[in-house]
């Protein structure tokens, strides 16, 4: 009962914030312009590498840009749900907003992620659908009813082991008052898994699968999707559990740790 | 006037350093970048052994010097200009006894200082873990320094312009990825210029932009004649002019306009 009354406050706290975008609303027009252009950089370079060859570790062409539509879809998820994790430092500690949200009757971490609203991340999650449809009709994949739900379901999962991460490293800002770096810099070795993680050394594939799990996000649900590998993307859901037990867990122990900055 | 401009230079550098794990974080935000870019060619040059007239230790290089130098054509005070738009301090910036564009450059520097710092300690530590290609003479190294420089000029009047938005949208954060974008796409931060299409090397011949990074890494590489880099220094100086003519245009007209929130 207390996790379903959690979720729907959740979500209303989602609809305010969405209202909250709409007041800049050239602000968001152009924040997607640009989140385009933004993704035309990571498609350049694969343009780019394929004039250059016909293959990338036995994945053609199309493979891989459905393997980049596959990352795209998650992370616009995650980004516009989680996105305020970014925020913790400036938005919140720094300025003594924070105190105030631990008076709610809700927990603080729900509170944080409620005020989200990265709009932007939402050209994310459509440039990611329609890469992914595309290449799928490409590859002359059938798209099944299951096939849907499949990447409907490992979409919102990837989601959730993204923002499982986000919320374990946003505990730094406890210290730092400045959690967006250290997100960012973990944030930005998601981009990895835009190839596939054969192609690196033992030690970045061994941080994508077991330290940093982005793999299950995308390599292993697209391996899952071309019909390469169908059973290890099935240890996803466990993963996003575990991770989410670990995230609260430690966020609570760093809370009871927190000073405020003494407003 | 300049004992005025290197002193807001070092404010400004030590505005970043007050956090030294901005320092960390920075430099690790840069060697995560080139993670995937190097991994991939690896792999590609294991299957085909030579891109676009590059050998393998060339194209390591490349992308080394271009993270090390990506901050030094990215970085620069827009930011902090459409900051100071915003909450009115514009007012006390337009009273100075310094012109405004002095003031900035003078920040400018300081960030572009910080941005130097970076550069250097991502270098050092790539340079631990890939084999990279020296320059073959000094007189490359001293050339290869001397077209960055000239691009500091060009790279500030177009964050004067950008910032300027600023004056009649309030908030620039979308132009600032814009302007992001498009320099990484045409200065070679994703790839060698000479690998992409014709059309594309035509279109950045003209542009500025190439001369941020590709140009100063095949000086470096020994890749250039010396007449082709006399003209990229003539080409850099009219930009620079033609960038300065536009930006004090466009900032006059602004300033005639502006209002400042509550100022």
């Amino acid at each position: 009962m207390r996790i379903l009354d959690n979720i729907s406050l959740y979500f209303s706290l989602l609809k305010i914030s969405l209202k909250e975008i709409l007041i800049y609303r050239i602000d968001c027009i152009v924040g997607i312009i640009s989140q385009l252009v933004v993704q035309l950089v990571s498609l350049i370079f694969i343009f780019v590498v394929f004039e250059n060859t016909e293959n990338i570790a036995g994945w053609n062409f199309q493979q891989i840009l459905l393997l980049f539509g596959v990352t795209r879809i998650p992370i616009g998820i995650a980004g516009y749900c989680f996105d305020a994790l970014y925020d913790i430092g400036p938005k919140y500690i720094r300025n003594g907003d924070f105190d105030k949200i631990l008076l709610r009757p809700v927990h603080p971490l729900l509170s944080i992620i409620g005020d989200s609203r990265q709009f932007v991340s939402i050209a994310d999650f459509f440039i990611g659908l329609a890469i992914t449809i595309y290449m799928l009709i490409q590859l002359s994949i059938p798209i099944t009813a299951l096939l849907i739900i499949k990447i409907i379901f490992f979409s919102i999962i990837g989601a959730l082991i993204v923002g499982a991460i986000n919320t374990i490293f946003s505990i730094s800002s406890f210290w730092t008052y400045r959690s967006n770096e250290v997100i960012w810099s973990f944030y930005r070795m998601y981009t990895f898994t835009e190839y596939p993680i054969t192609i690196y050394n033992k030690f970045i594939r061994i941080l994508i699968t077991i330290i940093l799990p982005f793999a299950f996000v995308s390599y292993y649900p697209t391996m899952a999707y071309l019909g390469l590998n169908n059973y290890i993307v099935y240890l996803s859901p466990i993963i996003a559990i575990i991770l989410w037990i670990i995230a609260v867990k430690l966020w609570d122990l760093a809370l009871n740790k927190y000073r405020s900055t003494g407003n | 006037m300049l004992k005025t401009m290197i002193q807001l230079a070092k404010m400004q550098f030590n505005h970043y350093n007050i956090y030294k794990s901005n320092f960390y974080l920075f430099t690790l935000n840069r060697i995560v970048e080139i993670i995937v870019y190097i991994f991939v060619w690896q792999a590609i040059y294991n299957q085909t052994g030579n891109a676009g007239g590059f050998t393998l230790s060339q194209m390591i290089t490349y992308y080394i010097l271009a993270t090390a130098f990506s901050s030094i054509a990215l970085w620069g005070i827009n930011q902090t200009m459409a900051h100071s738009i915003r909450n009115g301090q514009i007012n006390k910036e337009l009273l100075n006894p310094l012109s405004y564009f002095q003031y900035y450059f003078g920040l400018n520097l300081g960030e572009l200082a910080f941005a130097v710092v970076i550069g250097f300690a991502s270098f050092t530590l790539c340079a631990i873990f890939w084999k990279l290609a020296l320059p073959v003479n000094f007189l490359d190294f001293i050339l290869c320094i001397l077209v960055i420089l000239l691009g500091i000029p060009v790279t500030f009047f177009i964050q004067i312009i950008v910032g300027t938005v600023g004056f009649y949208t309030n908030s620039i954060w979308g132009m600032q990825i814009l302007r992001k974008a498009v320099i990484k796409i045409f200065s070679g931060i994703i790839a060698p210029i000479s690998l992409f299409p014709i059309w594309f090397q035509n279109i950045s011949k003209f542009l500025p932009f190439k001369e941020l990074i590709y140009t100063p890494i095949n000086i470096w590489l020994g890749k250039m004649p010396y007449n082709e880099i006399l003209f990229v220094i003539i080409k850099q100086i009219i930009w620079a002019v033609i960038l300065y003519i536009i930006a004090k245009i466009f900032f006059k007209h602004a300033v005639k306009n502006l209002t400042i929130n509550g100022g």
